[in-house]
């Protein structure tokens, strides 16, 4: 065992002179975080200048590196693949030097300073030298054929290059760039998603700074010591002290500098990324000014439209061979069938006005050979009653259904549960119960119930006196 | 099956070219054509010929609707995509509403009273002949205050207490702006997106496009509110509801402010409705002859017509008996609201033909012309329709009619924020303002609580947003389903849409 070890040591004088200058640059990159230090200050502007080459610069070992391995193995069967790889491998080494240099300039001189940039450093400084170890043992493993130190470091080596490229991915686009768009049905597996609150803050004014701000001011990187990924972060300010002073939009250095035009040095977000949308600053105004409470739900002045996810709406199947019937139907009893649209996937509308008075079960139930086409039913006023529902409940497509002022009852409601599309539901004038309409909650699509003039009615709210909010003497 | 225009041609065009046609049959077809006929159509025979030859079968169709019979009869009348609104109500202020008293909130003019409206603001703008020739302009700030409502905190007149209850309801525009000047070429601009007469309104397109939801009663009408004699009030005339170069079946239908709502509608003494059945039988057969010798489509139109009085015989009575509307009605429409042709009956009747299946309904409410006297009438046309509006947004909402009925409030221009004639802290008059002006729509496909576009500070002139008049009819069919630049009619050449050659652009700012 003892031999074994030995045998991969040093031997002869240029390598162990390869050994000393490594580990001397192993030695320089590890103290490096602590010769010179993340202050979060921004440093001289060459720095800076030279530093934006690294996202630039950083691609090269990344590649080389993912091919490398690829060469290892491809070389077993074609040698001349394997003689690549050792140039490969150097040509990486220089690179992994210079992004690393490059990235260390960008986060000094640009005043980064936090968690994300602090891992990502030491995951670019750990790779290089981990790069560094492969091209030292490389030669003994096909030299020497000395164990499996060099299969054993390649396999290090992909994971602190997946680990750090994440870190700096994190750092440019933001942590959630990756599982933003992911189905949810995929997210729910991984569990990932944040807890829903009732705040303004919580649900407008949070999502507005973290998909802005929160790249540089967040867990990742602070610039100027301000993060803003949490309440109490963001009201506690920066280093040059609070940037929302509450209730004035106007001294809040963080509007302010929002607000700036857009090529003015201080504008935010800087570096080129995209202004805020004058919505997202009208909402920061908003809230600032009203107190830049973290539990206000509303805000006087600022209507957001109920962020209910639009109802599911599933094409209808293909219907062209049933048009003859349709049109026969339609001359028979007056009531008409029409398309939506011209995309016939958009299904159709059934229309009853015309024969309103002579429309009931009987008529309807005619209509239940087209029944997975109909998205809209129009039923207002007609004689239809609760055995509709029967024939109601095969509309397995229907989004939407008038009923009003029909002698239907809410006995039969449960009987829509299975109605997985319907989203807007009429049954004004009926004789509906607030206890029956209850069995609605079953439907998750619904949208919108209306219940005027029904048992069921809501204590009427109309007569209520004008009651301006802002009083202002003319 | 009903004819569409388009069709019709192509048919004919069809028979010329069929060679398997006798000659003398042609020739007695050619002899039967008036001279007008001829000409008019011999151009667009050779026309369709040529391009038959060229294109094939579809292009003589379009490709924005589907042949006749393709999948069946009425699908020539289809939507582009699915629509948000099935029916529009159309609230037309006739005059031109002071956007500066009633809802361009400008709070510091009231320092600038007397002062001269500064040059650089009005530019080389020419103004109308009524102010042109004054000294000076200045500027006078609205007589009453205004107040924020809602969630939305608009700004809203001290004159519209009721406007203030459903602006979340309500999406402002504005940034409203025409090329017009004076009330007949702005009102043709509005109504029918030329300012030349002659061309189809806006109802009259939506009727052509998305067709009849009840063959009892028109696609398309039209409600005059009676004249108020202390308003200052511009003529409306039947060119605004009138279907252009369409088929007349198109045009709008009035109903009368006072008396029977349709004329000659209710049988005459000693006819009863079986006879009357019979005679329009007869009649209809002999338009039928007439049709198959000349082939006017118009003919077909008065078909057409003639079938649709007969069923507006019991529809409109059942439509006008309000006897069945209950106590709430009255108690939110107002007490206006029992008196036939009063802008609050005719809401009130808008709501109704919604209800009953009509595409588009126009009510015109004149009177909003005031070059003086500001401060006496504007109160009184406020009074008169600040209660209907509320009402009828408030009822489609708590009916559920609000999700798929479009409601517009729009009149043809502004008003200057310059007092025209004398100028005094008690009164002011206002001259015509093309340049920026105030609308709303609220309802199926517009969203809901928004203010859209700025103007400066003397409300002169758009600074943010501008909504031109193409822009608007453009959105408002938009809502109904229909592309603008789909709905189209071949005439004089020309693919004629709503919202002319000029390119307009759907505004996507007021969309839901």
């Amino acid at each position: 065992m003892a031999e074994r070890a030995l045998r991969i040591l040093p031997q002869k004088k240029s390598t162990r002179i390869a050994w000393a200058a490594s580990l001397g640059l192993s030695l320089l990159l590890l103290s490096l975080p602590w010769l010179v230090r993340l202050d979060g200050h921004p440093h001289a502007d060459w720095q800076q200048f030279l530093g934006r080459f690294h996202p630039l610069a950083v691609h090269l070992p990344n590649g080389l590196l993912v091919l490398l391995p690829l060469l290892e193995v491809a070389g077993s069967m074609r040698p001349a693949l394997r003689e690549a790889a050792g140039f490969v491998l150097a040509l990486a080494l220089a690179s992994c030097l210079v992004a690393v240099s490059l990235g260390f300039l960008l986060a000094y001189g640009g005043g980064d300073a936090g968690t994300g940039v602090t891992r990502h450093l030491w995951g670019g400084v750990v790779l290089t030298i981990v790069v560094l170890m492969c091209l030292l043992a490389r030669p003994h493993r096909y030299a020497q054929g000395a164990g499996y130190a060099y299969p054993v470091l390649l396999a290090c080596m992909l994971i602190a290059l997946v680990w750090t490229a994440d870190q700096g991915g994190s750092l440019t686009h933001g942590s959630n760039y990756l599982t933003q768009y992911m189905p949810a049905g995929m997210k729910r597996v991984l569990a990932l998603g944040a807890v829903p609150s009732a705040s303004f803050y919580a649900r407008h004014i949070h999502p507005i700074l973290d998909a802005n701000c929160a790249n540089c001011h967040g867990d990742g990187q602070a610039k100027g010591g301000l993060r803003m990924d949490s309440y109490e972060l963001l009201m506690k300010g920066g280093q040059d002290g609070p940037v929302i002073v509450a209730g004035s939009s106007s001294k809040s250095i963080l509007f302010q500098r929002i607000t700036l035009p857009p090529d003015h040095k201080q504008f935010m977000p800087a570096e080129g990324k995209p202004p805020l949308q004058s919505e997202e600053i009208a909402w920061l105004k908003a809230w600032i000014d009203q107190g830049a409470s973290p539990t206000l739900t509303k805000l006087l002045g600022v209507t957001i439209r109920e962020e209910l996810p639009a109802a599911h709406i599933e094409p209808v199947g293909d219907y062209s061979a049933l048009m003859p019937e349709i049109q026969k139907m339609e001359q028979g009893q007056g009531a008409k069938l029409k398309q939506v649209s011209a995309n016939p996937s958009d299904g159709m509308i059934l229309f009853t006005v015309d024969a309103a008075s002579t429309f009931g079960d009987a008529q309807l139930a005619q209509f239940q050979k087209f029944a997975p086409y109909i998205v809209e039913a129009e039923l207002g006023r007609t004689a239809v009653t609760d055995a509709s529902f029967d024939t109601l409940k095969q509309f397995t497509h229907l989004r939407a259904l008038h009923l009003e002022e029909t002698k239907v009852t809410g006995a039969g409601l449960p009987r829509l549960a299975s109605l997985s599309q319907l989203s807007y539901l009429n049954l004004s004038g009926t004789q509906v119960t607030a206890a029956s309409a209850a069995s609605l909650n079953a439907i998750k699509s619904l949208r919108q119930v209306y219940l005027y003039n029904t048992p069921a009615q809501p204590a009427p709210a109309a007569s209520r006196a004008p009651q301006p909010k802002e009083k202002n003497a003319p | 099956m009903k004819q569409h225009p388009l069709c019709t041609d192509t048919e004919h065009a069809a028979n010329v070219l069929d060679l398997a046609i006798p000659v003398q049959v042609k020739q007695e077809w050619a002899e039967l054509q008036t001279r007008r006929h001829f000409l008019g159509r011999a151009g667009k025979v050779l026309g369709w010929a040529a391009a038959a030859s060229l294109l094939g079968d579809r292009a003589l169709l379009g490709d924005n609707y589907p042949a006749a019979g393709a999948a069946g009869g009425d699908l020539l009348k289809l939507t582009n995509f699915a629509p948000k609104a099935k029916r529009a109500i159309y609230l037309f202020m006739s005059g031109g509403p002071s956007q500066v008293d009633l809802w361009d909130y400008k709070p510091n003019l009231a320092a600038q009273f007397d002062k001269d409206l500064p040059d650089s603001v009005r530019g080389s703008q020419q103004l109308t002949g009524m102010t042109t020739g004054q000294a000076r302009f200045p500027i006078a700030p609205s007589h009453w205050g205004f107040k924020r409502y809602g969630q939305s905190g608009a700004w809203v007149s001290d004159l519209m207490p009721n406007m203030g209850r459903i602006v979340d309801d309500l999406t402002i525009v504005k940034s409203t702006n025409t090329e017009a000047i004076n009330h007949e070429p702005a009102i043709m601009l509005m109504n029918t997106g030329n300012m030349n007469a002659g061309k189809p309104c806006l109802g009259s397109w939506l009727a052509y496009g998305l067709g009849s939801m009840n063959d009892n009663l028109p696609t398309f009408m039209v409600l005059q509110t009676k004249l108020n004699t202390a308003e200052n009030n511009q003529p409306v005339s039947s060119r605004l509801w009138s279907s252009g170069f369409l088929s007349s079946e198109y045009a709008g239908v009035g109903l009368r402010s006072s008396g029977d709502p349709v004329l000659y509608l209710t049988d005459p003494n000693g006819v009863d409705r079986e006879v009357r059945r019979k005679m329009l039988d007869a009649v209809n057969e002999i338009n039928r002859q007439t049709y198959e010798e000349l082939g006017d489509p118009e003919t077909n139109s008065r078909i057409a017509q003639y079938e649709m009085a007969y069923r507006m015989q019991s529809s409109v009575p059942e439509l006008a008996d309000l006897s069945k509307e209950p106590q709430s009605t009255w108690d939110l429409y107002g007490p206006d609201a029992k008196e036939p042709g009063t802008f609050a009956y005719n809401c009130l009747m808008a709501r109704r033909l919604a209800e009953r299946g009509v595409r588009f309904t126009q009510v015109y409410k004149r009177g909003w012309d005031m070059h003086d006297n500001v401060t006496k009438i504007l109160p009184i046309i406020c009074q008169e329709t600040d209660r209907g509006c509320y009402a009828l947004v408030t009822d489609l909402k708590q009916r559920g009619m609000l999700d798929d009925t479009l409601v517009i409030w729009a009149g043809e221009f502004g008003r200057t924020v310059y007092s025209q004639g004398g100028l005094s802290q008690d009164n002011y008059g206002r001259d015509h303002h093309p340049r920026c002006y105030t609308t709303w729509m609220a309802g199926g496909g517009v969203r809901p609580g928004i203010t859209y576009g700025e103007t400066d500070d003397y409300s002169y002139n758009v600074v943010k947003d501008p909504v031109t008049v193409r822009d608007f009819n453009a959105t408002i069919l938009h809502c109904l389903g229909i592309d603008h630049n789909k709905l189209t009619y071949k005439f004089q050449g020309l693919d004629q849409k709503l919202t002319g050659p000029v390119p307009a652009s759907v505004v996507p700012g007021l969309l839901a």
